[in-house]
């Protein structure tokens, strides 16, 4: 076939260039695509369950390091001291407002940014059949 | 009397509505149908096999991740064909900003690919030609190779007025004609 002849006529070069096989991707890359986004793995904890192992993990500490210190009273007396600066806190309500207002803050950016459906793979090749 | 045949292939739309409700399958089938168009859109206007690659990745990952802000009605094609066509350009303005490498469009006017279109094959030829394109040409010819006369969709990922497409089309055929042509007379 003649190249020159051919795409002497808009057609042919039309037809040339349709006809013309997609680049063959590089082994693996579906799959690489797949386990980065629909067949990514769980993550084996949710951000929940880390935050409260993590907030438990930190109240452990701290109270071996006040036992260690004072004992059993300076404990009791730094909870009473924390619940007693809390209930003021609360009881303001410009403070309570302030706390509401991050936490629907918080919430609406989760919506945005949180997480992506996560699941299994299969494999099939098309390029443009697929439309 | 034959049964009813109804056509088991989903669409696009309901694919991205599937995986939106937590069906991973769904965007698996997006994928399968699309990995090839988009990593040959990559690879045109790269040419670079692992930086194609790379782009191929990211701009579906980025689809995944933005399959939220996919408007219902809208192509898929032409959104996954959009981003790859952005995530190929931010590759080309990194290309320019640390290597100190001019884009494809200029580099074109070197003798490089042009000489290149010395081929035994007309399909070896006709790829090596659109090679040799510059770059502006080069990639609406790829999404005309992708999409056919949709030039809309093609505007539409370019983010080109439609005339500007058809201009850089016309004209790029009329390039491909003669580097073709020149091929033709070089091997005579």
């Amino acid at each position: 076939m003649s190249m020159h002849g051919d795409h002497d006529w808009p057609d042919e070069l039309d037809r040339a260039l349709l006809a013309l096989p997609l680049e063959e991707p590089p082994a693996g890359l579906r799959t690489s695509i797949l386990m980065a986004t629909a067949y990514r793995p769980a993550p084996a904890f949710s951000f929940w369950e880390v935050t409260s192992v993590g907030v438990l993990g930190a109240v452990g500490v701290w109270l071996l390091v006040l036992l260690a210190l004072g004992g059993g009273q300076l404990f009791l007396h730094t909870l009473a001291t924390i619940g007693a600066w809390a209930m003021q806190a609360l009881s303001n309500w410009t403070v309570v407002v302030w706390l509401a207002a991050g936490g629907a803050t918080a919430l609406w950016l989760t919506l945005f940014t949180g997480s992506q459906p996560i699941a299994l793979a299969a494999n099939r090749s098309t390029g443009r059949d697929g439309r | 009397m034959p049964p009813i045949q109804v056509s088991a292939e989903p669409q696009d739309g309901d694919l991205v509505a599937m995986t939106l409700r937590g069906d991973p399958e769904a965007f698996a089938t997006l994928v399968e149908r699309y990995d090839r168009a988009v990593y040959h859109l990559a690879y045109r206007t790269l040419h670079d096999v692992e930086e194609a690659r790379d782009a191929t990745q990211e701009a579906f990952f980025k689809a995944f991740r933005g399959l939220r802000t996919f408007r219902p009605g809208s192509k898929f094609s032409t959104w996954i064909f959009a981003i790859t066509y952005h995530a190929c350009c931010d590759r080309l303005n990194r290309r320019k900003r640390y290597a100190n490498e001019e884009f494809p469009e200029q580099a074109d006017t070197a003798p490089g690919p042009e000489q290149q279109v010395i081929a035994f094959d007309d399909r070896v030829r006709l790829r090596a030609a659109i090679d040799a394109l510059p770059e502006k040409y080069r990639t609406v010819i790829t999404l005309y190779h992708l999409q056919g006369r949709q030039y809309e969709e093609i505007a539409s990922v370019l983010g080109l007025p439609m005339g500007t497409v058809k201009t850089h089309l016309f004209r790029a055929k009329e390039q491909l004609r003669r580097l073709l042509g020149e091929t033709e007379v070089r091997e005579t």
